[in-house]
């Protein structure tokens, strides 16, 4: 729920991409084309930003007659402090790995996530040589950002 | 991914990978659920997301065909192990399943393999087999 909330709020941030949900909440079921004529966004923008707020189920997407058409997907944000401290103050994979292996072991995963992002390393090597499991790596990077810089 | 199998393409990935994405957080779910019962509870639902999109067909787990491979699986192993400067039996399964599994349907299909990725290790590991594999990297599915 907290990714889901905080991806929604990086997407809101954009005014191009909430005028985009805007758009396609008044006139639904419009190709990237139409959007970029519509708003005046030149056309690979609009795929990039049509790609991430898929990504973040802001707009879904149907084929008719071989064309994608895009709609408004279905979300609500709520946001008060209290759903922001309660959102953001979760314990996460992080406090779990550090908890198990300290501040030695915070150092180790930055030389590892190092390696990974030069692409030195793969998540499933990363995961070996911290000894722990591919799932507990991407939910690392993930959480730490380290895979999206 | 509904999309994507809208437009005609499957979804695959090797046993390996669906063992890592259900049995393996299933596991640490558990390893953790009595300190961190909140964080246990948010993997195991995202478990069964995973499991839903398997058990709707959205996601396929392909079998790969270890006799048929086993070169190709050895080299990658091989190659991987290296690269870290260490023994082969510490290479996870998964990548040397799922370049090899890009090869298999390649050689069935003989159409080019859509590979979605963030790791760019296994894409470097990747490169010695082009000659193999025709395929494309997408950013996401």
């Amino acid at each position: 729920m907290a990714e889901r909330t905080i991806s929604i709020l990086k997407s809101i941030g954009n005014p191009n991409k909430a005028r985009m949900i805007a758009h396609l909440a008044k006139h639904r079921g419009e190709s990237a084309e139409d959007l970029s004529r519509h708003l005046g966004y030149p056309l690979p923008t609009v795929y990039k930003y049509l790609r991430e707020l898929e990504a973040a189920r802001m707009v879904e997407c149907e084929v008719k007659d071989r064309t994608q058409l895009y709609y408004p997907g279905n979300f609500e944000l709520v946001v008060s402090p209290e759903k922001l401290m309660e959102m953001l103050e979760g314990e996460g994979v992080v406090d779990v790995y550090k908890a198990r292996f300290g501040d030695e072991g915070m150092e180790h995963l930055k030389e590892v996530f190092e390696k990974v992002k030069a692409g030195n390393m793969t998540f499933r090597q990363a995961a070996s040589t911290l000894g722990i499991t591919y799932y507990e790596l991407v939910s690392l990077l993930d959480e730490t950002g380290a895979v999206n810089e | 991914m509904r999309r994507k199998r809208d437009e005609g393409y499957e979804v695959l990935i090797p046993r390996a990978i669906a063992n890592e994405l259900l049995d393996e957080p299933r596991k640490y779910a558990e390893e953790i659920k009595v300190a961190s019962p909140a964080l246990a509870s948010k993997i195991l639902n995202s478990v069964e997301t995973v499991n839903t999109a398997i058990k709707q067909g959205l996601i396929k787990v392909e079998t790969v065909n270890y006799r048929k491979y086993s070169e190709i699986i050895d080299n990658v192993r091989k190659h991987l192990s290296q690269l870290e400067a260490k023994p082969e039996h510490t290479v996870k399964k998964g990548d040397p399943e799922l370049i090899t599994l890009m090869i298999q349907l390649y050689d069935k299909s003989r159409e080019k393999v859509l590979f979605s990725t963030k790791d760019k290790g296994l894409l470097k590991a990747l490169k010695p087999f082009e000659k193999r594999v025709e395929f494309e990297v997408l950013e996401s599915i």
